[in-house]
């Protein structure tokens, strides 16, 4: 009775959602954060719900089943516009965005006042290697340790450290697909010492992501300067809401989010700016090393090579722009801190040419080429850049290596704009149930 | 036997639920107050988080140390229980008036690092063990300036008795008086409770970091002891610095609560406000200028004292 | 007697920790090897955490000890110092700045990067 009293206030509270971000699942995380009835976790141990969005390919399929199986009882899924697995009795699914914070809180009060089951565990209960070793309390065996003790070997590849050439002990982990900090759908494989990297091995690349229509009809036919540039603009802030989130900065992580949603050509980036230059962000956080040689600045393209110095965009090329008096942002220096500022210089310089153009109402020229914030797409669209992942890296310490991940964007582009199924192509991977494999 | 006894420990545990409550509710208000969207009211929400942790089931790992890993909550509440038993209300209300206060504030600091990175190591999960090893650097870090404010307090006072340092400051609180004192110690209380800006054990880029393994029960006396400490810190620092009991009209524990509330409300401020520092940064910003600093408060206390 | 009732503070919110999280948790069913393994983002680990870990700050760890050796002298330099006046800030003073040559000695040796 005492349990049914803690689970009804239990129920009052936010909903603790983790996120297991498929296909096209990036979306609609930036609709959930800003809601106040749901928060997002970073570990599935704090959650009680977890959300599958997108369509998970199928070979993510095993780390998603690992991941649900770690959350704590009681806990429950949903699915949206994803198929559920077929073993899971009562999973819902749900395709509609305006509905989901809903669903979600409904999931969590039918959970907290019992009226709906905990989901069940989906992998076997053993441990990962049986515990070998000779003796009755598993003493003796091979090796330095006998074996498995508790199951997992001990850590004793010894190799010459980077930074000082002392020999200790590497950890050796794949960093899965549904960490928070990976641009969706990546999987690494690390080794660390202490907290540097060592080596890094990208293994699952990010999902391709999606943009805007607009850039697709912008190479086709001429588009208003003003709705290509806000687009742009929206892009850069979603991605700015990650790295803020990261350093720690949830207030101005929010505020990013919330000038994307109502961006127009009267918003302003100042106060934004301002804020971050003040807090130190620039100066204080994570944000040293990583830095972009030549030659990975040209393979990346975009934003993160102009971060270099490379002053290469298409829009130089069109007459619309140079009416408006476009002339390329760079930086020098090339590491994540440059990299940040590039963001925020180009979302100004969007903003700019997007009041500017809607003024004098410009219009694009050129036809088949475009600059789009992922990098140049003339022929061919700009690609997954991740293995850039394995030379920058290693030797970076832990919050670098990822605040430099967080500023890099390196997910390729998918052929189909946002708002649309994914296409054949992608369908040809996914299939299956997660019973299989 | 009674009044020795049983009253300090009623006091703590109280100053302990009142304290841990107020904690969670000043942070949503600051919270809001930021933009940071939250649910619902605030005064309910820290008790329905509290409910929902006590019906989630405990998270175990795979090769866990069980005692270290459930005894290190418990063991960080029981250090800000520590904390709050010395400080002062008014002259004569304390829990425990020891007469080295100073000291067992810096063993309990000193002990917090042990506590955080048995929280971190004993979950035997990566995660959580990068978490505790890189918050040792920052605890080893902030002991040798909190140590060095606090004496430059001790001095005027002569004496290391918690009661006898805010006697000292009939005339002119520690805070004008020594005026690098605060702002070194609330970069202290920052890192001690690895809170906002030094947040190197439980960050975001390590997925919750020590807590990342912790689920249920245990979690919540984890949060609740984080609080506690606040808390506790708060006090020390709003009798170090701001003339604990001391003020015109009201009683001397109402002045001490209010000073308290502001302590706690610059440091939940700070916390969301500031970015989370890179360890090597940290490191080097409070043993090159930071402790610097702190020689120098000392100086001047050392001066204001003899004069 | 003060010393005593602290330890009956400690040790009752201590106790009272540990209660807070043994009641609930008695009559839970022990979690399954799946939701034991470690988070990794959905990944796997090779080995177990515990490891020789590289700690890259050691060196700061033996100045740290030249000045711990030195706080234990502060804190009755504090109580008598007025009594003993100039002097005693003198010494205090010498002290300091013998140690201070040790923390430029080890900011320029990099001992507060991660090395």
């Amino acid at each position: 009775m005492a349990v049914n009293w803690l689970r009804t206030l239990a129920s009052r509270r936010s909903v603790p959602v983790f996120p297991v971000l498929g296909m096209q699942g990036d979306e609609l995380l930036q609709q959930l954060v800003l809601s106040p009835d749901i928060e997002l976790v970073d570990s599935p141990r704090h959650a009680s719900v977890l959300l599958v969005a997108g369509e998970i390919p199928a070979d993510r399929f095993e780390f998603a089943r690992r991941v649900h199986d770690q959350l704590p009882s009681p806990f429950t899924t949903l699915w949206f516009r994803g198929e559920p697995w077929s073993h899971l009795e009562n999973a819902t699914r749900i395709d509609d965005l305006d509905i989901l914070p809903t669903a979600l809180v409904t999931a969590y009060s039918e959970l907290m006042e019992g009226r709906r089951e905990s989901s069940p565990r989906i992998l076997p209960d053993k441990p990962p290697n049986p515990w070998e070793g000779e003796g009755d309390f598993g003493q003796g065996g091979e090796g330095m340790m006998g074996g498995v003790p508790y199951g997992r070997p001990m850590a004793m590849n010894m190799e010459n450290d980077i930074r000082d050439g002392l020999t200790l002990d590497s950890l050796t982990f794949r960093l899965g697909p549904f960490f928070f900090a990976f641009p969706p759908g990546m999987s690494a494989e690390i080794t660390l010492q202490g907290d540097l990297v060592q080596t890094w091995q990208t293994q699952l690349v990010p999902y391709p992501q999606s943009l805007d229509p607009v850039f697709f009809t912008a190479r086709e036919r001429p588009v208003p300067i003003a709705e290509i540039e806000l687009a742009r603009a929206r892009h850069h802030l979603h991605r700015l809401y990650r790295g803020l989130h990261l350093a720690g900065l949830e207030g101005a992580s929010l505020s990013a989010l919330r000038l994307a949603q109502n961006l127009s050509t009267t918003s302003t980036l100042d106060g934004l700016r301002r804020y971050l230059s003040r807090s130190g962000f620039f100066r204080l956080a994570a944000i040293k090393g990583g830095e972009l040689g030549p030659e990975q600045a040209r393979r990346i393209g975009g934003p993160a090579a102009r971060a270099a110095g490379l002053d290469e965009d298409l829009r130089s090329g069109d007459a619309g722009y140079r009416r408006l008096g476009f002339s390329p942002v760079c930086q020098t220096g090339g590491d994540t801190c440059a990299r940040w500022w590039q963001v925020l210089a180009e979302i100004d310089q969007s903003l700019h040419l997007a009041r500017q153009a809607e003024r004098d109402d410009v219009t694009t020229s050129e036809l088949g080429r475009i600059e789009t914030p992922r990098g140049p797409w003339c022929a061919k669209r700009p690609e997954d850049a991740s293995a850039l992942f394995d030379e920058l890296l290693p030797g970076l310490e832990w919050g670098d290596a990822l605040a430099t991940v967080a500023s890099l964007d390196v997910a390729g582009l998918a052929d189909q704009p946002v708002g649309t199924r994914p296409s054949g192509e992608s369908r040809a991977i996914r299939g299956g149930t997660g019973n299989d494999v | 036997m009674f009044s020795e006894l049983f009253l300090p420990v009623l006091m703590v545990i109280f100053m302990l639920i009142v304290g841990g409550y107020a904690v969670a509710v000043l942070d949503r208000l600051v919270a809001s107050a930021l933009g940071t969207s939250q649910d619902g009211g605030i005064w309910l929400a820290p008790m329905a988080r509290g409910a929902w942790l006590l019906t989630q089931h405990a998270n175990a790992t795979e090769a866990p140390d069980w005692r270290a890993w459930r005894l290190a909550p418990a063991l960080y509440l029981a250090l800000a229980a520590g904390g709050l038993a010395v400080v002062p209300w008014s002259a004569s209300l304390v829990a425990t008036d020891l007469v080295t206060s100073v000291v067992l504030w810096g063993s309990v600091e000193a002990l917090a690092t042990v506590v955080i990175f048995l929280h971190g190591w004993s979950a035997n999960s990566l995660l959580a063990l990068i978490g505790g090893y890189r918050y040792v650097a920052l605890g080893l870090s902030y002991i040798l300036i909190s140590m060095f404010v606090l004496i430059g307090v001790a001095l005027p006072a002569e004496s290391l008795q918690f009661t006898q340092v805010v006697a000292s400051q009939a005339e002119l609180w520690n805070v004008i008086r020594q005026p690098l004192g605060l702002p070194l110690f609330l970069i202290v209380g920052l890192g001690m409770t690895f809170w906002g800006p030094l947040n190197l054990a439980d960050s975001t880029d390590l997925a919750g970091g020590t807590a990342s393994e912790i689920s249920g029960p245990p979690r919540l006396v984890w949060d609740m002891a984080r609080a506690a400490m606040l808390v506790a810190f708060s006090g020390v620092a709003a009798t170090a610095f701001l003339g604990g009991w001391l003020g015109p009209w009201l009683p001397g524990p109402l002045w001490m609560a209010i000073k308290m509330l502001a302590v706690l409300f610059v440091l939940l401020l700070l916390g969301r406000l500031l970015p989370r520092l890179a360890p090597e940064r940290c490191v080097t910003l409070m043993w090159v200028v930071l402790l610097p600093l702190s020689f120098i408060d000392l100086v001047w206390a050392g001066i204001g004292a003899l004069l | 007697m003060e010393l005593f009732a602290f330890l009956i503070i400690m040790i009752m919110v201590l106790g009272a920790g540990l209660l807070v999280q043994w009641l609930p948790m008695r009559h839970q069913p022990r979690p399954s090897w799946a939701q034991r393994a470690p988070f990794l983002g959905g990944g796997t680990p090779d080995s177990h955490a515990w490891s020789r870990y590289h700690i890259r700050y050691y060196s700061m760890t033996l100045l740290l000890i030249a000045f711990e050796m030195e706080m234990m002298f502060m804190y009755p330099w504090a109580v008598v110092f007025v009594e003993k006046g100039m002097k005693a800030m003198m010494e205090m003073g010498m002290f300091l700045a013998i140690l201070s040559v040790g923390i430029v000695y080890a900011w320029r040796e990099g001992v507060f990067k991660w090395q």
